[in-house]
C-alpha cells in the first residue's frame, strides 16, 4: 500500500483555493483529477511522503469552451467530455483528439481527465501527442497569477513538467487553426487496453493551391523523454502537395527526429519502423479530411 | 484520520467513516458489505470492480471514496427492480455469459452504461464498450450475444 | 440407448442466477467473526541466504498479533501439487513453508498476522531481514554448465529430472527417411490470470483442528498436502469445497505459499486468518513452464513417419512444483503419442533456475509441444509440397487402434478425421492459396492445428489420482442434493454433473442441487483438472444416481405391486414400464422411506414395511476405465499487416469429438475461452523478468497483455463429433484442454500461409513478423 499516509483529503472550490492548498502543504499534498494516473502510481507503491490529497473536481474546471478562436479545455474535463464535445467529434482540425480518445476503455474515458493525462507527463501517454500535434499550450495558475506555457515547452523529461512548485495546470488551449487544417492520430498497442508502443500524431494545413502550408508531425510511445516534434518530416512536408510518395518521404525522415528506446515491451528498432508506417497512415487519414485526393 | 462522508449507493444513504485514502472499491466491499463488486487487480486493469457513479462506468478500484460524495453510486446489488433482474442480467444467464462469474459484476455494469446511450448497437460497438473488462473464462463471445440480446430486447 | 431428455440439451448454468446478481460464494467475500489478515514479507532477492530476521519493532505495532518467519515454522519439505500424493515418486519435495535460502524473487521469508491488512503491510515495512546475496541464473542453458550457480544439492547441475524414452530405433529410422527435418521452438512463461485472487481464510480449534476455506481446484489434495507441511494427520484439517472460484485453469493447482502460512497464523492466535494474494503476488507465484524443444523428424516422400525425436527443456524455476509432470505429460501425450511412428525418441530435462515458480495450466505441457509438431508438420508439407490435413490423417491414429498409452485400452471411438473434414469445410480450406501469395498491404491467410490424441490425467499414469466419488440424497419432496468434492471453476462442472445426476434419475436438472462439500463428509474426488471431470466424475455421479435410483425401486415396487427391474422413473415419477398410468411421484416414495413405520389412514393406523425405510441415498466411489481420446482441430483466419506485423484473428472453426456433448453453450463456452487463451499465448501474453535482477516485468495487467473483446475473432464455431464413448457417462469424452492446446500452432501455421514467414518462438508478436519479413532494420 502506497499511500498508507494520506492524512487529510481536500476538496477546493476553486482554482484560487488550490494554490493556496498547494502554498500550506508544500510537497506533502498530490492533486487529484480523475485518479486513474494517480492510482496506478499508487498501486505500484510510489505514494510514500502524499500526506494530503486535493481533489480538483469542485474546483469548476471541467469544461470545453470556444477561446479565441479556439478551444479551452478545463483541466478536469474528462475524455468523455472532450470527445463529446462539438468541435472534437466534428472538425477536421480537432480530429486527432477525437482518434486518441477512441482508443481507451470507456472506464478510462469517464475518469481520465484532459489536466490530469498532460499533467502526469508520461511519455507513453496518447493525448498529450494530439495536443502538440495542434500547438496546444497549458494554462497554469500559481501564487505569481496564471501563466501560459507551450506544451512544447511544458514537457521535460519522464514524467516531468516544467510547472513550479505550487503552480498547478488549470486549462489546455488550442490556437484557432488556418482553414483546411485536418489533423490524425494513430497508435500500435498489444491489446485495446494498453500504453502505446508507438503514437502518432499529425497536422497539415493546406494554402489555396493545395500545397501544404504547415504540418506538425509529433511522434510519441516510448521515442523519447516525451513525446517528439519531428521536425525534419514536417520540413519535407512544407511546400509540397500532398501525395503518396511525399507521405512516404517525410515518414522516412522520421528516423532523424527520433531515439526509440528497446524495452520488455519493443525494441527501438521496431518502434522506429512502425512510427514510418504509422506516420504516413496518419498523413493520409488527415489528408483524407480535406477531402483531397491523394495520388 | 478517518473522515465520515456521506454516499448514496443503490438509492440508499449511508454514513460512514472512512480514511482519506481508500477507494470506493474498499469501501462499498469492507465498509458497506457489497460483495457484488470484485476486486481482481487493484489497479484499474481488470474491470471487475466496474460500478456506475453519476451513471457513469467507472473502475472502482481508482475512486477515492472521498470522491463519490455527492455521486449516485450504483452497482450490480442496484440492478435488479422490484424484485426482476435487469433485463442485461437476464440476457447472461440465457445466453450462457457465465462461467466462473468473477468478472460478471463487472462486465454488466460496463455493459449497463453502455446500453443506457446505444441503441442497435453493432458488434464491434459492444465490444468496444466491454474492452476494459477481461475474461479469462468464455473469450467474450457469449457476452456479446447478452449484450446484444439485451440492446434488441427493449 | 434410449432417447435423453436432459443430455445434450441447451440448459441454462445452475449458478447463473446468483452470478449476475453479483455472485456471494466466492472464497474472497469470506468473512469470520474476530478475523485477522496476513500478509507475506517477500525477498526481493532471487538467491540468497537469510542471516537475520528482525521483528522486533513489527511487533509492537498496535494491530499485530502474530508474526512468523522461517524459525518459527516446521521445516518439512513438501510437494504443493495435488493430484499426486506427497509421498509418490514423481513429488520432488524441495520446499518449505517459509525459508531461510530463498531461490527467487518474491519468495516469502515471513508473515504477519493483524487486525487489519493496512496494519499487516505497515508491520511487513518495519521487519528487517539481511540477506546474503548469492549468484543467481534465470536461463535453464546457463544453469546447467558447469560453475553456475546452484540451487540444491539434491540436483547436480540443476538438472531436476532427465527423463528418456524410447520406441523402436530412432537412428534406423532417420537412415530410412528421404527427409530430416530439424528445428528448434520455445515457447514463453505465461499466467493462468484466473480472475479472483488466490486467497484463503484459516480457522483452528484448541484442539489443533484446522478448517480450511481457500479458492483451490482440489480440497482433498489442499488437505493432504497441508497436512503433509504442518506435519500433522490428515484428519487434523478439513478443507471446505469452495461454492465458486473465479477460476483456476490449474493455477490453483497446487497449494499456494499463503495457506499453511495462514494456518499457523491461525493456531498461533486461535483465530481464522485469511490472507489474500495480490494482482502482484499471483503474477510471481505461477506460470506456464517455459519450454525449449528440439525436433527432429524424418519422413519418407510420401509424407509418413519414418523417425521422430525430441529434446525438451523446462525452465522449472526456483522449485520443481509442476515442473516434473508438466515435462512428462509434455514427452507423453504432447510429443510421442499423437501421431504413430514406429521410431521414436524423446529426452526431456527440468532445470532449476532462480526464475519463479510454475504452475498447472490448462493443457500442461502439452501446449509447448502442439506447437512444435504441427508447426513442424506444416513446415514439412511446405517443402514437400504436401497436403496438411492428407499429412495428418497419414500419420494419425485411427479408430478400434490399440489405446498408444494404455495398451488395455482401444480406441474404441476416435474420429479425428471427422473433425478435419468438418473445420476444413466451415473454415474454406478448398479456397486457401500458397503461402504469402496474397495481394496488398494486409495479407490473409488460414491455417489450423490438431491435437490428434489427447489424455492428460489418467489411469495408467504414474502417481496420478483419477478416482472419484460422489453421494446423491433425495428429499422428501422429490428433489436431490448431490454431494461431491469437484470443484466448478466456472467451466459448468456442476451443471453437466446436474444434467448427468437428472438424466439417470428420471428428474429435472432444477431438482438436482450440487450442496456443501467438504473434505470430512465426502467422498474423495481428483482435482478438476486433466480434462476429467466431466468423464470422471461424470461416471461417479451416474453410478452414484443409478444406486440412488436400485432403492428408489425396491421401495416403489411394494406400493406399485410391480418388480423393482420392471420400474422406470419419467419425469420425476416412478411407473411401471409400459404402463405409466400405474406410477406416482418420486416424492411419494421418498415420502413413504421417510415416514414413520406406522401411519395413521382413514381406517386407523397401519404398518409400513420395515424394509422401505431409511433416507434414499444413492453412492459411488469408483476410478474410470481410462480417459478415451477425443480429437481437437482448429482452423484459423488471419490478417497479417505486412508493414508492421500486426495480426488479427479473423474467423475461428473448430471440431471436436467430444464422444456426447452434454451441455452445448457450456461446450462453446470452453472452446471459446480456449481460444483466447490460446490466441494469447500465440501473440502476446509473456510474463517477462528483467534479465539481470530476476524481477518480474509484467506483473500486472497493463503490462501482461490477454485479447480483451475487441482482439478475438467475432466468428467462432464449432462442431461436434459425437462418437458415443461406451466407457463415457451417456457417450460423453473430455475436451477443456485439447481447445486451448491448438490455437497457437494453428494461428502459426496460419500466419505462415498469410505471409510466408514462419516464427518458431511465442509469442508471435508483430515485432517478430516484421523482422522474419526482413523489413527490420538491425540495431
Amino acid at each position: 500500500m502506497g499511500i498508507s499516509g494520506v492524512r487529510e483529503f481536500c476538496r477546493p472550490q476553486s482554482a484560487r483555493d488550490v494554490v493556496d492548498l498547494l502554498a500550506k502543504h508544500g510537497d506533502r499534498a498530490v492533486l487529484l483529477a480523475g485518479g486513474t494516473f494517480l492510482h496506478g502510481l499508487f498501486a505500484r507503491g510510489l505514494g510514500s511522503g502524499v500526506e494530503v490529497l486535493v481533489d480538483l473536481q469542485k474546483a469548476g474546471l471541467s469544461y470545453v469552451k470556444a477561446a479565441n478562436g479556439g478551444l479551452a479545455l478545463g483541466a478536469m474535463t474528462t475524455f468523455r467530455e472532450l470527445a463529446e464535445s462539438e468541435a472534437v467529434q466534428k472538425t477536421a482540425e480537432f480530429a486527432a483528439i477525437r482518434d486518441a480518445l477512441q482508443y481507451p476503455p470507456a472506464q478510462i474515458r469517464n475518469q481520465a481527465t484532459v489536466g490530469g493525462c498532460v499533467a502526469s507527463a508520461s511519455s507513453l501517454f496518447d493525448l498529450p501527442v494530439a495536443l502538440l500535434a495542434l500547438d496546444g499550450s497549458v494554462k497554469s495558475l500559481g501564487p505569481r497569477g496564471p501563466r501560459e506555457t507551450t506544451l512544447a515547452k511544458f514537457f521535460v523529461d519522464y514524467f516531468e513538467h516544467s510547472l513550479e512548485k505550487g503552480e498547478f495546470l488549470t486549462e489546455v488551449l488550442l490556437p484557432k487553426l488556418p482553414p483546411r487544417s485536418a489533423s490524425a492520430f494513430l497508435k500500435l498497442e498489444t491489446n485495446s487496453n494498453d500504453l502505446a508502443l508507438v503514437n502518432v500524431a499529425v497536422r497539415i494545413t493546406l494554402d489555396q493551391a493545395g500545397l501544404c502550408r504547415d504540418a506538425r508531425v509529433v511522434i510519441g510511445g516510448g521515442v523519447g523523454k516525451a513525446p517528439v516534434r519531428a521536425v525534419s518530416c514536417e520540413a519535407v512536408l512544407k511546400g509540397q502537395r500532398p501525395s503518396r510518395t511525399l507521405f512516404e518521404s517525410a515518414a522516412q525522415e522520421v528516423s532523424s527526429d527520433i531515439q526509440p528506446v528497446s524495452d520488455h515491451r519493443a525494441s527501438g528498432q521496431y518502434r522506429r519502423a512502425v512510427a514510418k508506417v504509422y506516420l504516413r497512415r496518419a498523413l493520409l487519414r488527415a489528408a483524407e479530411r480535406l477531402g483531397v485526393e491523394i495520388a | 484520520m478517518k473522515q465520515v462522508i456521506a454516499l448514496e449507493v443503490n438509492g440508499e444513504r449511508h454514513e460512514i467513516a472512512v480514511q482519506p485514502s481508500a477507494t470506493l472499491l474498499q469501501v462499498l466491499r469492507e465498509e458497506l458489505d457489497l460483495l457484488g463488486t470484485k476486486q481482481a487487480c487493484d489497479a484499474g486493469g481488470c474491470g471487475c470492480c466496474t460500478v456506475l457513479l453519476d451513471g457513469r462506468a467507472v473502475y472502482s478500484c481508482m475512486v477515492f471514496a472521498m470522491s463519490a460524495q455527492d455521486k449516485k453510486i450504483t452497482t450490480i446489488e442496484g440492478l435488479p427492480k422490484d424484485g426482476k433482474l435487469d433485463p442485461l442480467q437476464e440476457a447472461f444467464i440465457q445466453a450462457g455469459a457465465v462461467q466462473c462469474g468473477y468478472c460478471t459484476s463487472g462486465m454488466i455494469m460496463a455493459a449497463k452504461e453502455f446500453l443506457t446511450s446505444a441503441r442497435a448497437p453493432s458488434d464491434p460497438e459492444i465490444r468496444q464498450a466491454i474492452s476494459g473488462n477481461l475474461c479469462r473464462c468464455t473469450g467474450y463471445h457469449k457476452t456479446v450475444d447478452a449484450i446484444r440480446m439485451a440492446a434488441s430486447g427493449r | 440407448m434410449s432417447k435423453m431428455k436432459i443430455v445434450g440439451n441447451r440448459v441454462l448454468r445452475t449458478d447463473a442466477y446468483d452470478k449476475v446478481t453479483g455472485g456471494k460464494s466466492y472464497t474472497v467475500n469470506l468473512r469470520l467473526p474476530g478475523m485477522l489478515h496476513a500478509k507475506l514479507l517477500r525477498s526481493p532477492y532471487p538467491h540468497a541466504r537469510v542471516l537475520r530476521v528482525d521483528t522486533s519493532r513489527a511487533e509492537k505495532l498496535a494491530g499485530v498479533k502474530a508474526i512468523l518467519t522461517a524459525a518459527d515454522v516446521p521445516q518439512i519439505k513438501y510437494h504443493p501439487v495435488y493430484f499426486a500424493p506427497s509421498t509418490a515418486a514423481s513429488m520432488v519435495r524441495d520446499m518449505l513453508i517459509l525459508t531461510s535460502t530463498v531461490r527467487f524473487a518474491g519468495e516469502p521469508v515471513a508473515a504477519v498476522a493483524a487486525t487489519r491488512t493496512e496494519i499487516a503491510e505497515e508491520a511487513l515495512e518495519l521487519i528487517h531481514v539481511e540477506y546474503e546475496a548469492l549468484p543467481a541464473v534465470f536461463e535453464a542453458a546457463e544453469a546447467m554448465k558447469p560453475g553456475a550457480p546452484q540451487l540444491y544439492e539434491h540436483a547436480p547441475n540443476n538438472v531436476v529430472m532427465n527423463p528418456s524414452f524410447s520406441f523402436g530405433d530412432a537412428q534406423k529410422g532417420f537412415d530410412e527417411a528421404d527427409y530430416v527435418f530439424e528445428n528448434t521452438y520455445r515457447t514463453q512463461r505465461v499466467h493462468t490470470c484466473y480472475m479472483e485472487p488466490r486467497v484463503c481464510v484459516v480457522d483452528s480449534d484448541t484442539s489443533g483442528n484446522l478448517t480450511i476455506w481457500s479458492s483451490t481446484q482440489h480440497i482433498f489434495g489442499l488437505r493432504e498436502k497441508l497436512a503433509f507441511a504442518l506435519g500433522i494427520p490428515v484428519s487434523k484439517v478439513r478443507a471446505v469445497k469452495p461454492t465458486y472460484i473465479g477460476g483456476g485453469f490449474g493455477g490453483k493447482l497446487d497449494m499456494g505459499f499463503l495457506e499453511p502460512v495462514a494456518a499457523l497464523l491461525s493456531l498461533k492466535t486461535g483465530r481464522p486468518v485469511r490472507l489474500e494474494h495480490t494482482r502482484y503476488e499471483d503474477f510471481i507465484t505461477t506460470a506456464r513452464n517455459p519450454f525449449e524443444v528440439q525436433l527432429k523428424t524424418g519422413v519418407k516422400k510420401d509424407g509418413t513417419f519414418t523417425a521422430r525425436w525430441a529434446k525438451s527443456i523446462l525452465d522449472t524455476g526456483a522449485h520443481a512444483t509442476h515442473g516434473a509432470v508438466v515435462l512428462m505429460v509434455h514427452g507423453f501425450f504432447g510429443f510421442l503419442l499423437p501421431y504413430r511412428c514406429a521410431n521414436q525418441k524423446w529426452e526431456g530435462m527440468t532445470v532449476y533456475t532462480n526464475n519463479i515458480i510454475g504452475g498447472g495450466f490448462r493443457g500442461y505441457g502439452a501446449p509447448q509441444a502442439a506447437f512444435a509438431v504441427e508447426s513442424q508438420i506444416d513446415e514439412i508439407c511446405d517443402k514437400l509440397k504436401l497436403d496438411p490435413i492428407e499429412f495428418r490423417l497419414k500419420n494419425a491414429h485411427s479408430e478400434g487402434e490399440q489405446h498408444p498409452f494404455d495398451p488395455n485400452f482401444t480406441l474404441s471411438t476416435y474420429r479425428l478425421a471427422e473433425c478435419l473434414k468438418k473445420g476444413a469445410e466451415q473454415i474454406g480450406w478448398s479456397k486457401r492459396l500458397p503461402a504469402g501469395a496474397g495481394n496488398g498491404t494486409k495479407k490473409r491467410g488460414i491455417g489450423f492445428a490438431c491435437q490428434p490424441l489427447w489424455v492428460s490425467g489418467c489411469v495408467g499414469f504414474p502417481d496420478i489420482y483419477e478416482h472419484s466419488g460422489a453421494i446423491l440424497k433425495l428429499n422428501v419432496d422429490g428433489t436431490v442434493n448431490l454431494s461431491i468434492a469437484t470443484v466448478d471453476m466456472g467451466c459448468g462442472q456442476n451443471t453437466v454433473l446436474s444434467q448427468i445426476a437428472a438424466e439417470e434419475l428420471g428428474v429435472a436438472v432444477k431438482d438436482i442441487r450440487v450442496t456443501y462439500a467438504d473434505t470430512d463428509t465426502v467422498p474423495f474426488d481428483a482435482p478438476s483438472h486433466a480434462s476429467r471431470v466431466t468423464y470422471s466424475a461424470g461416471n461417479a455421479v451416474k453410478a452414484a444416481a443409478a444406486s440412488a435410483k436400485r432403492r428408489v425401486f425396491q421401495v416403489a415396487s411394494g406400493l406399485l405391486n410391480s418388480s423393482a427391474e420392471n420400474l422406470e422413473i419419467v419425469d420425476g415419477r416412478v411407473q411401471v414400464k409400459g404402463a405409466p398410468a400405474n406410477g406416482m411421484p418420486l416424492a411419494d416414495v421418498v415420502k413413504r422411506a421417510e415416514s414413520p413405520c406406522v401411519n395413521m389412514v382413514p381406517d386407523g393406523m397401519q404398518r409400513t414395511p420395515l424394509e422401505e425405510k431409511g433416507t434414499i441415498m444413492g453412492s459411488a466411489c469408483l476410478a474410470p476405465a481410462s480417459n478415451p481420446s477425443p480429437a481437437a482441430v482448429e482452423f484459423v483466419e488471419v490478417e497479417v499487416d505486412t508493414e508492421t506485423g500486426e495480426v488479427k484473428v479473423l474467423r475461428v472453426a473448430y471440431a471436436h469429438d467430444i464422444g456426447k456433448v452434454i451441455n452445448p453453450p457450456g461446450a462453446e463456452g470452453q472452446v471459446e475461452g480456449g481460444l483466447q487463451q490460446g490466441m494469447g499465448y500465440a501473440l502476446m501474453e509473456n510474463l517477462v523478468f528483467d534479465p539481470s535482477s530476476g524481477a518480474c516485468l509484467a506483473a500486472d495487467f497493463l503490462n501482461y497483455k490477454m485479447p480483451t473483446a475487441l482482439e478475438m475473432p467475432a466468428e467462432i464455431t464449432c462442431q461436434w463429433v459425437e462418437s458415443n464413448e461406451p466407457t463415457g457417462p451417456f457417450g460423453a469424452k473430455s475436451l477443456a484442454e485439447a481447445c486451448a492446446i491448438v490455437p497457437a500452432p494453428a494461428i502459426a501455421n496460419a500466419i505462415y500461409n498469410a505471409v510466408g514467414v514462419r516464427v518458431r518462438d511465442l509469442p508471435i508478436t508483430p515485432e517478430k513478423i516484421l523482422a522474419a519479413l526482413g523489413k527490420l532494420d538491425p540495431a
